[in-house]
């Protein structure tokens, strides 16, 4: 996991990827709730950063894409402590999404301790769709006509 | 935990009372159609009709004697065999930890928004009784419609963030919606039946009072041996006017009729498939739908699962109530003749159905009466077109004789003997079962004062009742027609669907009604030309028929009116105690469904699609891959056929996949993600929806 300091300089970039696919990133950052554009580009390098160097071709923005939300993952996972990959890592950052911890990339890259309520107030958010099964048989019954021997 | 003697003789007294005033009542009245028949002997036609007379006029009898002694039991006060009100089985336990109860609302494409609004006037009703804790909630979707789908999920996490319901308010989708509603509830029950006591099961419209839930289960908790106490359910808040006259005639005919029911059906009472409470366990143990061997419509799976589910637990040994004076208990019915008929086209099969159960081993005898008079309530259709024609036809013989007043020497004429008073005897006992209930009703009103405001004065009520009464002998011949065909089609094997309700008010079309109806006004003509020319004394009779088939398409329009509804409430007609005096758990889903402000931004924009939502934000595409059960991910050829599918995505946009390739595509984690990303990866221009 790639948790060092998010550099907002563009000149970092050192990949083999053009402008285009960097634009494509960097609005998919902003429709994940990162208000900063700044922040948004910075973040859409580190994305780009962990891809292969020589991806196939093709997908390749697509790739990027869900690099991006591995990242928030992985930052999540961090933060939040629940394993990955994992259905309740996936329930979290759709309450980071649902806009529970506005400016959330503060709360994430926050130093540990420092974002405490953010957190918990994402944690709180986390869906339960179902409680912990607490199973029972429901053996089929014998419904037989009057007139069927048994 | 069996009940007293005393209580066991009095029961048998009580049926024995029924059964025999509905026998004696139905030879009576054969009695004097046999009179009328027999002196020339039978022929055919008269044997028919005789057979078709007695099945029909036993089955209003079973109707009207039942509607008496609810009469007889409003009338002075209430039953004292009534479940709630015998004295407890058991003392409860007071160190015992409460019962936890779940509260299910089966769901299967229904309008979203009304569903999460009925569910929080629930739940805002029973947090005024201060036990909320003890309940959970759970959506149980059944939905296959992608977008209804996606909406869902949304409502669900707007509810539980409003109502700080994490833990107390679930939601599932079941990825395939095996044996319907009883495999959707059964799938509860197998799953997480273990940790509660007992369940509410409700229907996507069903609202009910948190004092009356508590109450529920309060009386569960004292009788141990009750596995299941159905409420009645009053339909409420429709506007338009065939739906307020039902309400009208559903609550003011409804609450004799159920007392009725009690009264002789006692602990082996049914179930009707919603607004009931159910102990889980024997519901596990007993209530296993099988597949029914051979083929539709008497095979298979078994469709209309709550008369089952009722006679499986009697069957067992559990009681099974109706608890006909618990208040608070709603549901809301079909805005037109139309969505009437087919939501009967729905249950038609089912009730077909039971013909098979009703003789199927170690049943109890209400149980088989249950089932056949599920049975009846869709076959009686036929039977009376069958009647009338055979009426018709005999009248048109009777017509053709040609009449002889001298027989051999005998130099004195015989003169025709006059059946006109033993026919016009068994035609007005028959009108009196059929309405005497609805004048019993308006009776029961003179006792209450309270009762006859709420609807809307005496004046007022016997007005209604009397519209209602028009209206009812209208309609009848056209659901008449609507039923026989249901039946027919059934037992022909021709396929009878399971289309969702189209449950909000709306108004029906010209061309709708054209369709609907067009064949009704023309048997109605054609009926009304033969009968003028060839029986005109049959012709008068039939006039009432006549009407309802030739007047269908302008009162299936009208009465689908909301306006004339609306009219009809300002001139106080067809009021009901709910309009009268709204109860707060209703006035809280009005509220609810017109403030409509959630919490979720998401759900405050209303985007084209909820399936082109899900694909593109990042918010909601989240939500729904973590509701997503966990399973295998597909296998190649799987693969290959989904791949296929994001091509055409792509290619030809999402109007060019139906809904359950929809459903398919949105399925799939890998495959969501996959196309989450292959939409933030094009520029705008490029962007593929």
């Amino acid at each position: 996991m790639d948790r060092r300091p998010v550099n907002t300089l563009r000149s970092s970039l050192a990949t083999p990827f053009g402008p285009p696919l960097l634009e494509r990133l960097q609005a998919y950052w902003m429709a994940l709730g990162v208000s900063d554009p700044n922040l948004a580009l910075a973040l859409s390098e580190q994305t780009l950063r962990r891809l292969p160097d020589f991806p196939e071709e093709g997908e390749i923005a697509a790739r990027a894409i869900i690099a991006a939300g591995e990242l928030l993952d992985d930052w999540l996972a961090a933060a939040l402590g629940l394993p990955r990959p994992s259905p309740a890592l996936t329930a979290a950052r759709a309450a980071l999404l649902s806009g529970i911890v506005p400016e959330w990339p503060a709360a994430l890259f926050a130093p540990p301790g420092a974002a405490g309520i953010a957190l918990e107030r994402l944690r709180a958010a986390i869906a339960e769709p179902t409680p912990a099964p607490s199973p029972g048989s429901m053996p089929a019954q014998r419904i037989e006509p009057l007139w069927k021997r048994s | 935990m069996t009940q007293p003697p005393s209580s066991i003789m009095g029961h048998t007294l009580r049926r024995v009372i029924f059964f025999v005033l509905v026998t004696l009542t139905t030879l009576i009245a054969l009695g004097l159609l046999v009179s009328v028949f027999q002196p020339d002997g039978f022929s055919p036609m008269e044997l028919l009709l005789l057979l078709l007379y007695t099945i029909l006029f036993a089955w209003i009898c079973i109707s009207f004697w039942t509607a008496f002694m609810g009469f007889w039991v409003l009338l002075f006060g209430r039953d004292r065999w009534a479940i709630s009100r015998q004295s407890p089985d058991t003392s409860p336990d007071p160190m015992a930890a409460p019962p936890r109860t779940a509260i299910l609302m089966p769901i299967y494409n229904e309008d979203s928004e009304r569903v999460f609004a009925g569910l929080r006037a629930i739940h805002r009703s029973l947090a005024t009784t201060g036990q909320l804790d003890r309940f959970d909630f759970f959506i149980l979707s059944d939905t296959r419609d992608p977008d209804v789908w996606v909406e869902e999920e949304l409502r669900w996490q707007d509810m539980v963030r409003a109502l700080d319901g994490k833990g107390r308010i679930f939601y599932r989708n079941r990825p395939e919606n095996t044996s319907r509603k009883s495999g959707n509830l059964e799938d509860f029950c197998t799953r997480w039946g273990g940790r509660y006591r007992y369940m509410i099961v409700l229907d996507a419209d069903s609202i009910m009072q948190g004092e009356t839930l508590v109450e529920m289960v309060r009386l569960m908790e004292l009788h141990p041996r009750v596995a299941l106490i159905q409420t009645p359910p009053v339909p409420v808040n429709r506007e338009s006017l065939f739906a307020r006259i039902l309400q009208f005639a559903s609550s003011l005919y409804g609450r004799m009729f159920t007392a009725g029911l009690n009264y002789w059906q006692l602990g082996e009472s049914n179930y009707w498939g919603h607004n009931a409470i159910i102990r889980i366990q024997p519901f596990l143990d007993y209530c296993g739908l099988p597949k029914l061997p051979g083929r539709e419509p008497f095979g298979g799976e078994i469709l209309s699962h709550d008369f089952v589910e009722a006679a499986l637990l009697r069957r067992a040994g559990w009681e099974v109530w109706l608890a006909y004076d618990l208040v608070g208990s709603y549901e809301e019915i079909p805005p037109t003749l139309i969505d009437y008929a087919k939501r009967d086209r729905r249950w038609c099969q089912g009730n077909l159905q039971h013909l098979r159960l009703a003789f199927s081993k170690g049943l109890n005898a209400l149980s088989r009466l249950h089932f056949l008079m599920g049975v009846m309530s869709y076959a009686a259709s036929p039977l009376w077109l069958l009647f009338l024609i055979a009426t018709g036809v005999e009248a048109y013989l009777q017509t053709q004789q040609e009449l002889v007043y001298f027989f051999g020497e005998n130099w004195q004429p015989v003169w025709p003997v006059s059946f006109a008073v033993e026919m016009t005897t068994v035609l007005l006992v028959t009108l009196t079962m059929l309405f005497l209930p609805k004048l019993l009703a308006l009776l029961l009103l003179l006792k209450d004062r309270q009762l006859r405001r709420a609807y809307g004065g005496m004046l007022g009520a016997t007005l209604s009742v009397l519209l209602e009464t028009i209206f009812s002998v209208l309609t009848a011949p056209v659901l008449m027609l609507f039923q026989t065909k249901f039946v027919l089609a059934i037992l022909m094997r021709k396929a009878v669907g399971w289309p969702p309700q189209q449950r909000g008010d709306h108004q029906t079309g010209f061309t709708e009604a054209v369709l609907a109806h067009g064949g009704h006004t023309l048997i109605g003509v054609v009926a009304g030309v033969l009968s003028y020319l060839y029986v005109p004394a049959f012709f008068w009779w039939f006039i009432p028929v006549l009407l309802g088939l030739g007047l269908a398409i302008p009162v299936s329009m009208l009465s689908s009116s909301m306006a004339l509804g609306r009219r009809a409430r300002q001139w106080g007609l067809f009021m009901t105690p709910e309009e009268t005096e709204s109860p707060t758990v209703l006035r809280d889903l009005e509220d609810g469904l017109r403030e409509n402000e959630p919490v979720l931004p998401v759900l405050r924009e209303t985007p084209s699609s909820r399936f082109v939502q899900v694909l593109i934000d990042p918010y909601v595409n989240a939500l729904h891959r973590s509701l997503l059960p966990e399973r295998e991910p597909p296998g190649k050829r799987r693969r290959h056929y989904l791949e296929g599918l994001i091509h055409q995505l792509e290619e030809e946009g999402p109007n060019s996949l139906s809904p359950t390739q929809k459903r398919e595509l949105i399925a799939e984690p890998e495959t969501l993600l996959r196309l989450h990303a292959l939409f933030w990866s094009r520029p705008p221009a490029k962007m593929m929806l």
